[in-house]
């Protein structure tokens, strides 16, 4: 009996057994693809993180103590690679004699490297001119003593006399803020600026130089291992990493007893990077939860739809004698084919999906638990969808209850409550909770190893959701069950002269076709915020990214070499949209120097994004239009205006570096606004003033950087315009990829590309099957009643009016209910998730075209529906029958 | 006057049983019904009368044999012009009320103008006219199988096919009910053919059909006992 109740189900229930499938298979695919990608983005976090360190410990030996021990201390240490030792010297000044003038500088630092350092450090000194070997000079020390390979400097050591060196090669020191931090202080101290003048000698000479200082002076020298870690041992979770390599420092620290100072860089970039992790498992849970939420409820849906039908099926079966305990056997065999066949497709399908994304690391995470657990899940929900609605049914209904199978419209315990109106009400006050306390979701605080997620920011959305969702259920049973003029006018178009009579066929199908509306809308409604949320967040680490490179590519130049010279060649790539010069240069505000952007105000936001945010005290062209209008007008930092107590209208002297007698002297500036972070600025002080009368002041009107607009991707432009500019070292090419990839702080590291294309394809494709699965489900059901209208006389073609009357509904409501709560479920997530912009987006990216698509996928799939139910001429007398 | 509204020669019908064999429902089934016919169709549950009804009213098609109607037109028109049915279940339409009930085969035929005249002047007819504005629901057994064979009038076919109309009817509904639908069709010209179980329905009507195992004896009224 039970085979061949299995052959009947196959056959006649196929539909709703592929339906639960489906749900089972979208539900299982969208956890396991959502977990590959939460694996490796952690993975991926803590790879960049790490490599973007280039000293993993710095440990500054205090003055006395035994170096050899320490050394023997760190050999010791396992997972140690590499360890180096640099030299510090602080001195009075430098002085260089060329052209007839003297030039001096301030204090600076004179350091030295052991032999084969940059084959571990690579990224320590870059060198621009002359030699690599022998003395080398910091790119901004020799432009401050107009010196350059050839040339002498003298060194002004500390209660030494001064001492001449020839200068062999001019370098750039791109980690200058690691190499010259004062370690030891606490991580909550405010990050020191890195020496503005330094030189870098061979260690010997060093040595001979420096001997008799340290001897004098021994607080004035600093003996610094620099330690490079076995970077494959780390653990692939950044918070995990974090951890281990804290943990390890510690233990280091331990062993030496005092002896030295650790800067363990590594530790706190991982600890930085733990933020992002944490935000990227949340980002999981509010992009990925709804779908898998969603993908259950299509699979109850599918399985709760067939009661009227199973309900006969049953009371027959109870006529047979057949007792509860073996229906529930018979359908936990229909439940096992759901639940594995769907659960193996899922999977199957998530894992292909996986190895055609490439970057979802598929191989990598196979083997892991996670994936095991996300299995079983799936198999867990098949049964219990296909179970719990039998279970629920066999409970209540006795034989011939069940014979009845007009529903009852009982109204449901929840509208009687208004549950959705509270479901509403309480996300909007957990919203206001979270916005009151600014959207602070995510806590991993510098130096402590505790983190934290607020996850009471889950309720606001998760509480909208449910509330949108019984709230579109409402409205639509409300209007179809009237049968009043509206739902005459939603579905007259479908219906034509039999509008009447399908209105009214469709209002006694409530129950079914507001449960088909709710998902729809559901399906609708997560694709729609999903698509908004990750354009908006794209669009926004562009911004963020174009922020640290300047623009999508950027040549860097120096004032000697500067990048605006070669405009024309990099404006006629083919790849450049717009191509803008802007200056980069230095300004003394008092003692202290800051960088200076020269730019045309006019044309500078057709090359790069400039956001609101940058400025205040207004919008971007409000501020950049007043600095237009002003031509001696400059911005300065909100830290300036605290410091010089600035109002608007004040005349602010910069002293300037004059290209005419390389001396620097006082500019009259007016200080009209404040910006905050600037392209390619710092994030200290810096001044914005007008490139024009810069260039007047200056005497010259060179342009150190050029900032371009890509139109196609930006690698391919920096490709481009790197072959142009041929290979001249002082012009350096770079594009956000770039920049992204070195950004630590903000979460624009982590590639969404994955989780994007993932969420995307999950939501088309489940918008397209609950509207399509709904309706086709509803063929059993309407079977009868289309059995009755054939037998009166109905022509199929009138039947099937009654189907489209079912699509349009399905549509319109899916479509209206879906939209809105879409994009208020955007907006939710924009706002919640806050931390992960940086600056918050002004407003909202539409992706038209997705959704556009999205729409229209969803009505093919109603389409099809409907043909697919669409009666066929050869007739079906059976549904006439008696059960 | 008389015309030939269906001639059935030698018609069989089977279905799959589900086990890779296949059922025979009707064997070799010859019939013809003319105008004006008053034909009982008896015989115990499962002998195939609702197949051949089926059949007769063009919802379903036999597997052999041939039926014709040759006075009623194409295939396609058959329904709702042609022929009514009525069955033995409730099958008014739950969010219709009994007028638009009655209506509905004029609706579905284009002629949506004359359906409500015509619906209110056949529920004048069956004595109903009190029922236009209830919903099936609110209705009692008898009263719905009278909107029902109404409606099966409503677009004035030449032949009525009604499968056990009374089958959930006690006797003495089911008799009233036989009352007004023969006055109806008095002096019409429709043909009747009922479906029954009940003796004294069967016996109101001129010919008796009789089925068992799908074979189909027929003619005129011949009481039980002889
Ligand atoms: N669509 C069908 N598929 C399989 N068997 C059917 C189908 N329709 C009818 N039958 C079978 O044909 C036989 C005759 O049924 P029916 O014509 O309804 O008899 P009656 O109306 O005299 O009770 C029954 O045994 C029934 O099970
Ligand atoms: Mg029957």
């Amino acid at each position: 009996m039970q085979l061949l109740w299995i052959r009947g189900v196959l056959a006649r229930r196929f539909l709703r057994v592929a339906g639960a499938a489906a749900g089972v298979a979208l539900a299982t695919a969208l956890l396991v693809t959502m977990t590959l990608f939460l694996l490796n983005a952690s993975a991926s976090m803590t790879a960049r993180a790490v490599s973007a360190v280039p000293i993993d410990w710095q440990v500054q030996v205090i003055p006395g103590a035994d170096a050899g021990a320490i050394g023997k201390a760190l050999a010791q240490t396992s997972k140690v690679k590499a360890v180096h030792h640099a030299q510090y010297a602080d001195i009075a000044g430098f002085q260089a004699r060329t052209g007839g003038t003297t030039q001096t500088t301030g204090p600076g630092q004179v350091v030295a490297f052991d032999n084969n350092y940059a084959s571990d450090f690579p990224a320590e000194i870059r060198p621009l001119s002359g030699s690599s070997r022998g003395v080398l000079i910091a790119q901004q020390t020799a432009a401050n003593l107009h010196v350059g390979p050839g040339d002498t400097v003298a060194i002004d050591r500390i209660g030494l006399p001064p001492i001449d060196v020839r200068i062999a090669g001019v370098v750039d020191l791109p980690d200058a803020d690691s190499l010259f931090q004062a370690v030891g202080l606490p991580p909550q101290a405010a990050p020191q600026a890195p020496p503005d003048n330094v030189l870098i000698l061979p260690q010997a000479q060093w040595e001979s130089l420096f001997d008799a200082q340290r001897k004098a002076r021994p607080d004035t020298t600093r003996l610094q291992l620099h330690v490079r870690l076995a970077h494959n041992a780390l653990p692939a979770d950044p918070v995990a990493a974090f951890t281990f390599v804290t943990g390890m420092e510690k233990n280091f620290e331990a062993k030496i007893a005092g002896q030295a100072l650790v800067a363990d860089n590594l530790g706190s970039r991982l600890g930085a990077v733990r933020e992002d992790a944490l935000y990227a498992s949340v980002l999981f849970l509010f992009l990925g939860l709804p779908g898998v939420a969603l993908a259950v409820a299509l699979t109850f849906a599918v399985t709760s739809s067939g009661a009227a039908r199973r309900r006969i099926e049953q009371a027959l079966l109870r006529v047979r004698g057949a007792t509860t305990r073996q229906i529930l056997s018979l359908s936990a065999t229909e439940a096992a084919v759901a639940a594995i066949g769907g659960t193996v497709l899922g999977t199957g399908a998530a894992l292909l999906f996986g190895l055609a994304v490439p970057g979802l690391g598929v191989t990598a995470a196979i083997n892991g638990p996670a994936l095991v657990i996300v299995i079983l899940a799936g198999l867990l929900l098949g049964f219990v969808a296909f179970l719990l609605p039998v279970w629920w049914e066999l409970r209540r209904s006795d034989p011939s209850a069940a014979r009845r199978s007009v529903e009852r419209d009982k109204t449901p315990l929840w509208r009687r409550l208004w549950l959705d109106l509270l479901l509403l009400g309480a996300a909007a006050l957990f919203f206001w909770l979270s916005a009151s306390t600014g959207y602070q979701i995510v806590l991993a605080p510098e130096g402590v190893a505790a983190t934290s997620v607020d996850y009471k920011a889950f309720i606001a959305p998760a509480l909208f959701w449910l509330g949108a969702a019984l709230l579109t259920m409402r409205l639509s049973a409300n209007v179809i069950a009237s049968n009043g003029s509206l739902l005459r006018t939603i579905v007259a178009p479908a219906a034509g002269p039999l509008t009447t009579i399908v209105a009214a066929a469709l209002s006694r199908q409530t129950r079914r076709l507001t449960i088909g509306i709710a998902m729809t809308a559901l399906a609708i409604s997560f694709a729609t915020s999903t698509s908004i949320f990750n354009t908006t967040y794209n669009a926004q680490a562009r911004v963020d990214a174009q922020l640290t490179n300047g623009s999508d590519v950027t040549v860097f130049g120096t004032s000697d070499n500067p990048a605006g010279a070669r405009l024309a060649t990099l404006a006629s790539l083919s790849g450049t949209a717009f191509a803008e010069p802007m200056q980069h240069r230095f300004a003394y505000v008092g003692a202290d120097l800051q960088d200076l952007y020269g730019i045309d105000p006019t044309r500078i936001g057709r090359a790069t994004s400039l956001s609101d945010a940058y400025f205040s005290g207004g919008g971007a062209s409000t501020i950049l239009a007043g600095l237009a209008a002003t031509p001696n007008g400059v911005l300065v930092s909100e830290e300036t205006v605290q410091d010089f107590q600035l109002q608007p209208g004040d005349t602010i002297n910069l002293r300037l570096l004059d290209a005419r007698d390389h001396q620097y002297h006082a500019v009259p500036f007016k200080f009209i606004g404040v910006a905050r972070e600037f392209p390619t600025a710092p994030k200290d002080s810096f001044l914005v003033a007008n490139a024009a009368y810069v260039a007047r002041m200056t005497g010259t009107d060179a342009a150190e950087y050029v900032l371009m607009r890509a139109k196609i991707d930006p690698a391919l432009l920096a490709q481009q315009a790197r072959a142009a500019l041929g290979t001249d070292p002082s012009l350096k090419v770079a594009d956000i990829g770039q920049a992204a990839h070195l950004i630590g702080s903000s979460l624009t590291a982590v590639d969404l590309g994955g989780l994007t294309t993932i969420e995307l394809s999950f939501s088309v494709v489940m918008a397209a099957a609950a509207a399509g699965l709904m309706l086709a489900l509803g063929f059993i059901e309407r079977r009868r009643s289309f059995g009755i209208l054939n037998a009166i006389g109905a022509k199929p073609g009138q039947l099937t009016a009654f189907l489209w009357g079912e699509g349009i509904l399905v549509i319109a409501g899916g479509f209206i209910f879906g939209l809105l709560s879409g994009v208020v479920t955007a907006w939710m997530l924009v706002k919640l998730l806050a931390g992960v912009f940086d600056p918050p987006p002004e407003a909202l990216s539409i992706p038209w075209a997705y959704l556009g698509i999205m729409l229209c996928l969803v009505a093919v799939s109603v389409v099809a529906a409907v043909l697919f139910s669409r009666p066929s001429i050869s007739h079906d007398p059976e549904y006439l029958r008696d059960f | 006057m008389d015309e030939t509204l269906v001639v059935a020669n030698g018609i069989g019908r089977d279905f799959p049983d589900g086990n890779a064999g296949r059922i025979t429902v009707l064997r070799d089934v010859d019939c013809a019904i003319s105008s004006g016919a008053r034909i009982a169709l008896v015989g115990p549950s499962g002998s195939g009368k609702s197949t051949l009804l089926h059949i007769l009213g063009g919802l379903d098609r036999p597997t052999s044999g041939r039926i014709e109607w040759p006075s009623l037109g194409s295939f396609e028109e058959l329904r709702p012009r042609q022929i009514g049915f009525v069955f033995q279940s409730p099958s008014l339409f739950p969010a219709l009320t009994a007028g638009q009930n009655v209506g509905l085969p004029m609706i579905l035929a284009g002629e949506r103008d004359a359906a409500d005249r015509t619906s209110a002047l056949l529920l004048d007819a069956f004595g109903l006219a009190e029922l236009a504005d209830k919903l099936p629901e609110e209705l009692s057994g008898g009263q719905a199988q009278r909107i029902a064979m109404a409606r099966a009038l409503a677009i004035g076919p030449k032949l009525i096919l009604a499968d056990e109309p009374t089958g959930q009817l006690d006797s003495t509904t089911a008799q009233f009910f036989f009352d007004t639908v023969l006055n109806r069709l008095e002096n019409t010209g429709i043909a009747l053919v009922v479906a029954t179980h009940d003796d004294a329905i069967a016996a109101r009507m001129a010919t008796r059909w009789t089925m068992d195992h799908g074979w189909l004896r027929s003619g005129p009224y011949r009481s039980k006992a002889t």
